[in-house]
């Protein structure tokens, strides 16, 4: 064998190499996969002295999160884990459930419709009463007693659109909702307690209504594109925008009190814990909050700051810090990637982690799994089917189905893009392997090679810039699809892009998505490369 | 007097998936030594029964023998390193150089790299392609009769006493074919194989054939000398084959 010409040897020796790496990649993942599912149960039991504070992925929530982690930090000796932006209530509610996080911030409204599904109520009292009697009987978990202001929805006009007709309540934008144009945020679409309730109560039937994101629907209402928006009541916007807040004179919206929302166990393991989240009863009114937000949203202030500052006004810590950093203003694009480059680094770093795990992993499942599926052709089609629908499932989606099974963090995000990267690598190998130079094939069986010393010269080395496309596909998928794992808190360059929207700050938003375009775009052509560099010479029409 | 039956195909049925009858039991002798060309229209069963001799195919009723035993019972890996075999396309390998191609059944034999080497630059040489110019070009830097010539070294390679060639000056222009034609004529005089080569070329069959097979929707209409076909022919097919060629050739 060692008289071979070196080209055929040499694919065949990388082909050879494979398989065997694939072999053993089956048993490398099964052990993975084995260690993936014992993590994701036992990651409160590993963790003692240890809590892990959630948010959802807007500003606010982010900001209550931080000022329970700093108050957990400065007052008791538990070390904090930040779990900050995860996408929406589901997730941070079945994160919770799950034991990946130990408490988030939460509001009483929330709780009741959205998580209980009950009807809304008007009553603020009852309606704690009833989250913490039912969360508690249902999954052991505990609102702390409410932070002292409401975050709940209500309808704004921008006062120029009230030139002709001026509007007080909600009732009045009835009247005329046939000529208005709304935007809402797709929560508030959805929800019992949004608009499809608030139009049976008030009988609204607008002339357009359009799904945004919450920033863009501010800049969308300044603009005059919209007429009508949800807005959350503590929002600091407010403050830069001239907007009328109408009156919801028919008690429409139930109360949405903040508080905490914490695991019952967590609370028994660290009895300390319940003690010093109490500090924050009652600490902060509407007011106060709509400030807080307003340094956060508008003057771009990082988190920790506005948080810090509110807990030394409350003197809850202590800082030996020389009074809050100004405000940093927007900057331009190339000067903010600049500064903000070790950040963005290390972002990129993690992009590349995620991607590239997840890529390893899905090459030692797919090219095993598409030898396979060569042999065994009557179950390959279907079974590539069904590989497919992966691929059809939105990638939030995915990414919160891994919620209950592996919490958040890398190892859900992985385990998404995986199955994300399975698809073109599994196709291409299978129908690389299947239709590699039938006629090749044919007469090196005539000549008496064994099918397995034809898969081994012939179809693989073949086959492998066929496969090669499909690693590249599957590279170039994995890392854009990387940017999502922000919201289940795995990190990546996702992360500037999801802080950018909620701040409409396009530089931080390009500061993520220009290194992920990028990283995209030199991922493919170097596998492009390396597809040109894979393909057995005489292949080429024009050999070198 | 007659020598004893190299191959013998015994009342051998292919049918391919439910209606599809390839073959229709066909029974007939492959002589020591002989070429015995297989001649049909398209579609007549000639690759079909050219892939039940080295046990490609196992036919759906009737048998095939090598040297009186049933293939069925042979290893088929081993029947095929003892037969050569030239595709109807040649079907070179495409990654594999000329002198990779033509060495692949030595190898599969296990030889000696040197003894290997010898045998291709030999071969080569016996087809008149320069061992020096050839042996390290890839199949897509020959031509068409480049090629089948280099398809037909590696089927004699490991000195096969059998040689299969499935139209091996098929998609050739005139010269190429007749030149290629020209040069198989001069080999079966060197050479000792048994071959079994397809066509439908009938100047072909007549030209190139110790005795020639006429194949029709599967079924074997007749089997003989040349000369035999043309004075008796057993069918009005192959009255008509014969027909059409002699008018065809007419000035
Ligand atoms: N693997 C197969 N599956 C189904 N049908 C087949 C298969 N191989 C051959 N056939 C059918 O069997 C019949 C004989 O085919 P065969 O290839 O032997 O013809 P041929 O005489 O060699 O024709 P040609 O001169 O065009 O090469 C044809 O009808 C063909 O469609
Ligand atoms: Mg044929």
């Amino acid at each position: 064998m060692t008289g071979r010409v070196t080209h055929a040897a040499h694919a065949a020796h990388t082909a050879h190499h494979r398989r065997h790496r694939g072999r053993r990649g089956v048993a490398a993942l099964l052990g993975l996969a084995l260690l993936l599912s014992t993590a994701g149960s036992n990651s409160v039991a590993a963790r003692d002295g240890r809590v892990v504070v959630g948010s959802k992925n807007f500003l606010e929530s982010k900001l209550l999160a931080e000022m329970f982690a700093q108050l957990i930090e400065g007052r008791t000796d538990l070390a904090v884990e930040r779990r900050l932006g995860l996408a929406g209530t589901q997730v941070c509610f079945e994160a919770l459930r799950a034991g990946a996080i130990d408490l988030y911030p939460e509001y009483t409204g929330t709780g009741l419709t959205a998580i209980l599904r009950r009807p809304p109520t008007g009553d603020a009292r009852a309606a704690l009463a009833t989250v913490r009697a039912e969360f508690l009987r249902q999954w052991d978990l505990w609102w702390l007693n409410p932070l002292g202001f409401e975050n709940a929805y209500a309808l704004a006009v921008p006062r120029a659109r009230m030139a002709d007709a001026p509007l007080r309540t909600i009732s009045d934008l009835a009247a005329v909702s046939s000529s208005m144009r709304a935007g809402f945020g797709y929560e508030f679409l959805k929800r019992q307690d949004g608009l499809p309730g608030l139009q049976t109560r008030y009988g609204l039937e607008f002339r357009h209504v359009r799904a945004m994101q919450q920033s863009l629907k501010y800049q969308a209402a300044a603009a005059g594109e919209i007429d009508v928006l949800d807005i959350y009541t503590t929002d600091g916007r407010l403050a830069a925008y001239d907007f009328v807040i109408l009156d919801d004179d028919r008690q429409f919206f139930p109360p949405y009190d903040a508080s905490g929302l914490v695991r019952g166990a967590a609370l028994r393991r660290h009895p300390e814990l319940g003690a010093v989240l109490g500090l924050l009863t009652n600490a902060f009114d509407a007011r106060t909050m709509r400030q807080l937000n307003y340094r956060l949203q508008e003057g771009g202030e990082p988190v920790e700051t506005v948080a810090r500052d509110a807990l030394s006004a409350l003197r809850l810590i202590t800082t030996d810090d020389a009074g809050p950093a100004p405000p940093p203003g927007r900057e331009a694009l190339f000067p903010y990637l600049w500064s903000h480059r070790t950040t963005l680094i290390t972002r990129t770093v993690e992009h590349l982690a995620l991607a590239g795990l997840a890529l390893g992993l899905g090459l030692l499942a797919a090219i095993p799994l598409g030898l396979l599926l060569e042999r065994r052709r009557r179950v390959a089609e279907p079974v590539i089917r069904i590989i497919g629908l992966t691929q059809t499932i939105p990638s939030i989606a995915l990414l919160a189905f891994m919620i209950p099974v592996f919490g958040i963090g890398e190892i859900p995000a992985v385990t998404a893009l995986w199955l994300y990267s399975l698809f073109p690598i599994v196709r291409n190998t299978y129908s690389g392997l299947r239709d590699a130079a039938p006629r090749a094939v044919e007469s090196a069986r005539a000549l008496g090679m064994t099918e397995g010393q034809i898969l081994h010269w012939v179809r693989l080395p073949l086959a492998a810039p066929v496969i090669m496309a499909g690693v590249r596909t599957a590279a170039v998928i994995t890392v854009g699809t990387a940017t999502l794992a922000a919201f289940i808190g795995a990190g990546g360059l996702g992360v500037p892009i999801v802080a950018g929207l909620q701040m409409a700050d396009a530089t931080v938003i390009l500061s993520g998505a220009l290194p992920a375009a990028a990283l995209a775009l030199a991922i493919d052509a170097l596998l492009g490369r390396v597809e040109v560099w894979i393909r057995p010479r005489g292949l080429q029409r024009d050999p070198a | 007097m007659t020598p004893a039956p190299v191959l013998s195909v015994r009342d051998a049925s292919q049918v391919f998936g439910a209606d599809v009858r390839a073959l229709r039991a066909v029974t007939l002798d492959v002589r020591h030594g002989e070429t015995l060309v297989l001649i049909g229209e398209s579609g007549s069963g000639k690759t079909t029964l050219l892939r039940l001799l080295n046990g490609l195919q196992t036919p759906t009723s009737g048998d095939v023998c090598l040297h009186g035993a049933s293939i069925r019972a042979q290893d088929p890996i081993e029947i095929r390193r003892r037969i050569g075999y030239v595709q109807q396309d040649a079907g070179l390998l495409p990654h594999w150089t000329v002198a990779d191609n033509v060495g692949l059944v030595p190898w599969l034999l296990g030889w000696e790299p040197a003894r290997r080497a010898g045998r291709v630059d030999a071969l080569l040489d016996l087809m008149n392609l320069d061992p020096r110019r050839f042996r390290t070009r890839y199949p897509v830097e020959l031509s068409g009769g480049q090629q089948q010539r280099v398809a037909f070294a590696r089927a004699l390679a490991a000195d096969p006493d059998i040689i299969l060639l499935d139209e091996p000056f098929g998609a050739l222009d005139a010269m190429t074919r007749h030149a290629l034609q020209q040069q198989f004529l001069g080999l079966k005089q060197r050479l000792t194989q048994t071959m079994v080569m397809v066509t439908h070329d009938l100047d072909e069959a007549l030209r190139l054939g110790d005795r020639i097979a006429v194949l029709k929707e599967g079924r074997l209409l007749q089997i003989g000398r040349p000369d035999e076909l043309l004075r008796t022919p057993a069918h009005d097919d192959v009255a008509h084959l014969l027909r059409y060629r002699a008018e065809g050739r007419r000035p």
